[in-house]
């Protein structure tokens, strides 16, 4: 289900990146509430093509009256480059209501240690759980480390200068740089220590977490960032014996495993969705979804890169090649499910079905 | 506890006599208070490394609490799965698996059972991982507030700031990580007593104002009784006095051990809240104390008390010492017994608040079981709060009693 919301302010953050905000009508109020960590979907229609993208809200629920999502262009990339061109204030884009799994829980009588990391455009989540927690809960403690290309590059620098100052008794914040523009001289010998060169790494978080040891012993973790800083993280964490369920990852997508998979020519699809039975030939390397949205059906999605489970269904007979999966688990999977935006046939019958 | 048999039952104040001297109540508070609240474990410096760990009796459980790899704290009871044997023994270092005395079944330091003898042939229906079986350690809950370790022994306890959240605002401004604990030579802690008294007779010593100045009228007259502040925060209670304007004055000089400096000029004195159920803080000029307080019996308590100090050398101790000899100010204040006598066998004598304040429990608790034994009369100021604390003792007891 999209709404049309209103653009109210676009601000340019960065060289390629800008924040857009929207505004969120009284009556839709309780339709957009969220918690952060989470994300919009948004619709497009681009050169007669319908493109949905899903972008986290770097705003906080309970202290920003709009919607905010920051946008970084990706090199080559259809709608974060459309955005960064043409939204303006004023415009109207169609948004669906927020979803995702990863968010932090804030009480204010909480009194937990957040580790949160981040990398590029994965602040943005990250920002949004940062805020919310300095201003909730007045007893938890915040370690972020967040890594960048350059100074320039950093998103949202001069609020989180402002969270430092503010908050400095419980909220640690170290950039990591890993092409530094500065002599790293000049960096040492002004006030500050909190610049290191490199990424945010195995070897930087094994220093980080020696470094700020947790005080609040209610420990959670969140990671955010581009291709391999997820996994680089997630296994710097498991080789300390942190829990998986303290972990929480949001991947934006974009790493595609890099082996390509031949798929079936023409294979015969037969598929079950919203009550209905159709039967539809797939063509060779066309995901099941994209061709169901080519035959005029809707089906459900909006991430459309094998992170947010929407699309989910289940394969009732046949073999199918999933490019990217950041959701479905072992067992999921055993089950039948798949993500119908990932999923290449591989086999010349298949047979699916949208619960 | 209902009314009806509270009722002709002879009040301390607001809990019946019998709650000081039966082994019913013993039982009872040790069920219901000990076993369902945070309970004091020491100080952050007590588990330092990764695989370090220690163990402790909170109330009818036993806790330990190790250190991970991640620098976080896990807790668990100390209670082998099998057939319930202790695992671990008080402290100690580098563990990377716990193995069980008895027959071996061994566990990870996240409390999962990893491996047993003798699986397949004595234990056919354990099947699949082990750690899946519902075989790994209870868990408990471990946090750190105000660089003290406590326990609680529900996993998923209240966060430990929804217990003392209330109080915090009212404790000293001491950075009591900076301090280190003061030892004696076999690095046992600063002060050991087990004492024949009921533990709340012990607590009721702790916060009674009125005592100030009349039991202690030569030991603790260096503080300014008359401008003491004190209340309550939640369950917790709290105290502050400032020092007398002729010790004031020379502090800098008359301090037995180097100021402590996380505390202003401004804000030096005594602050001694205690923090339900039992454990005190003392946090003065010059030393912070832990005061904890172990129920042994209805009639016997171990008090043990860990003392933190300034992180400086040897050698500005013994300057500080020496300056502190000299200040005129111990020569009018601070170490004259109530009674003239032998100091080193009379409590009366000895100039020592503690000995003074162990010497008046004791006496206290001997009456107790005297058919003419009541309370004559409270306090309506310098007493209110051992009527409070009897109050919140009681509520606690009832809640969770109705709980069930
Ligand atoms: C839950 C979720 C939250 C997101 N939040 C944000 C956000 O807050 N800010 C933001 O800027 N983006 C965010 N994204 C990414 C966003 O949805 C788009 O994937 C991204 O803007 C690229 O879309 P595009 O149409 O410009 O690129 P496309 O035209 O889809 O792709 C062009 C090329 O870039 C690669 N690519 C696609 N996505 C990425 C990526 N994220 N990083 C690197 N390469 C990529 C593709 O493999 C392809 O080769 C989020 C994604 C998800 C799933
Ligand atoms: S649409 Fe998000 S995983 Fe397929
Ligand atoms: S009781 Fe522990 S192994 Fe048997
Ligand atoms: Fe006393």
């Amino acid at each position: 289900m999209f709404y049309t919301l209103k653009v109210t302010t676009v601000k340019k953050e960065t060289s390629d990146a800008s924040t857009i905000s929207l505004e969120i009508p009284q009556e839709l109020k309780k339709v957009f509430e969220y918690k952060p960590g989470q994300y919009l979907t948004l619709k497009f229609s681009i050169e007669d093509k319908e493109v949905r993208r899903s972008y986290s809200l770097c705003s906080a629920p309970t202290l920003d009256n709009v919607l905010t999502i920051g946008v970084k262009r990706v090199k080559d990339g259809l709608v974060s480059n459309y955005i960064n061109d043409t939204i303006k204030e004023g415009d109207c884009i169609e948004v669906m209501p927020p979803d995702g799994r990863f968010f932090a829980t804030i009480q204010p009588q909480n009194y937990k240690t957040y580790y949160l990391f981040a990398a590029g455009s994965g602040i943005t989540p990250i920002f949004s759980i940062l805020r919310t927690v300095l201003l909730t809960e007045k007893h938890s403690y915040v370690y972020m480390i967040y890594g960048n290309k350059n100074e320039e590059s950093i998103l949202f620098k001069e609020a989180l200068d402002e969270l430092q100052e503010l908050y400095n008794d419980r909220f640690i914040l170290i950039h990591t740089l890993s092409r530094p523009k500065m002599k790293w001289s000049d960096l040492w010998n002004s006030k500050t220590d909190l610049y290191r060169k490199g990424r945010v790494d195995e070897k930087s978080i094994e220093w980080f977490i020696n470094e700020y040891p947790l005080y609040a012993q209610n420990a959670e973790y969140y990671i955010c960032g581009p291709g391999s800083m997820i996994s680089n993280t997630q296994q710097a964490l498991q080789n300390i014996d942190v829990p998986n369920d303290r972990i929480y990852i949001e991947s934006f997508g974009g790493n595609t495993t890099a082996k390509t998979i031949e798929g079936y020519d023409n294979a015969q699809l037969k598929v079950e969705i919203a009550g209905k039975i159709a039967a539809i030939t797939v063509p060779k390397g066309k995901t099941i979804l994209r061709t169901l949205i080519d035959h005029k059906y809707e089906p459900p999605y909006s991430c459309e890169g094998g992170v947010c489970s929407t699309c989910i269904c289940k394969l009732k007979e046949g073999k199918v090649h999933m490019k990217n999966n950041l959701v479905l688990d072992e067992k999921e999977i055993e089950e039948g499910y798949i993500l119908s935006c990932q999923s290449i046939p591989i086999s010349e019958k298949l047979e699916v079905v949208y619960e | 506890m209902d009314k009806k048999s509270e009722m002709g039952k002879k009040m301390m104040h607001d809990l019946p006599v019998e709650a000081y001297t039966s082994q019913e109540w013993f039982d009872l508070e040790m069920k219901e208070i000990f076993s369902k609240t945070w309970q004091f474990a020491g100080l952050i410096e007590d588990v330092q490394e990764p695989g370090d760990y220690i163990s402790v009796q909170a109330g009818l459980n036993n806790i330990f609490i190790v250190k991970g790899r991640d620098g976080r704290l896990r807790a668990f009871h100390n209670m082998c799965r099998h057939r319930g044997t202790q695992l671990l023994r008080a402290v100690g270092k580098g563990k990377k698996a716990i193995t069980c005395p008895y027959h071996d079944w061994t566990y990870d330091l996240e409390g999962n059972l990893i491996s047993l003898p003798k699986q397949k042939e004595e234990f056919p229906e354990l099947k699949g991982e082990l750690h899946k079986c519902g075989l790994n350690l209870h868990e408990a809950s471990v946090d750190i507030f105000k660089g003290m370790l406590f326990v609680h022994p529900n996993k998923n306890a209240p966060s430990i700031m929804e217990f003392f959240g209330e109080v915090e605002p009212y404790l000293g401004p001491h950075i009591v990580e900076e301090l280190v604990e003061y030892k004696e030579k076999d690095e046992t802690p600063f002060y050991t007593k087990e004492i024949q008294a009921n533990w709340k007779i012990i607590v009721e010593n702790y916060i009674d104002h009125y005592h100030l100045a009349h039991l202690h009228e030569g030991t603790l007259n260096m503080y300014d009784h008359a401008k003491a502040e004190f209340g309550w925060a939640g369950p917790h209670y709290w105290f502050y006095e400032p020092l007398i304007p002729a010790y004031a004055q020379d502090v800098k000089n008359a301090s037995p051990q180097p100021l402590i400096d996380s505390v202003s000029e401004d804000k030096i004195g005594a602050y001694v809240p205690w923090l339900f159920p039992n454990i005190g803080i003392t946090e003065g000029e010059s030393a912070w104390n832990t005061f904890h307080v172990t129920p042994l019996a209805p009639d016997r308590t171990l008090v043990v008390i860990r003392s933190k100090m300034m992180n400086v050398s040897e050698w500005e101790f013994t300057k500080q010492y020496t300056k502190s000899s000299m200040s005129k100010v111990w020569q009018h204040y601070g170490n004259k017994g109530k009674y003239d006598g032998d100091p080193e066998t009379d409590p009366m004598a000895s100039g020592d608040f503690m000995l003074e304040d162990i010497y008046a429990c004791e006496q206290q608790q001997k009456s107790l079981q005297s058919p003419f034994f009541s309370v004559g009369a409270q306090a309506q100021r310098g007493e209110f709060a051992i009527r409070k604390f009897q109050s919140v003792v009681k509520e606690w007891i009832e809640k969770h009693q109705e709980l069930k």
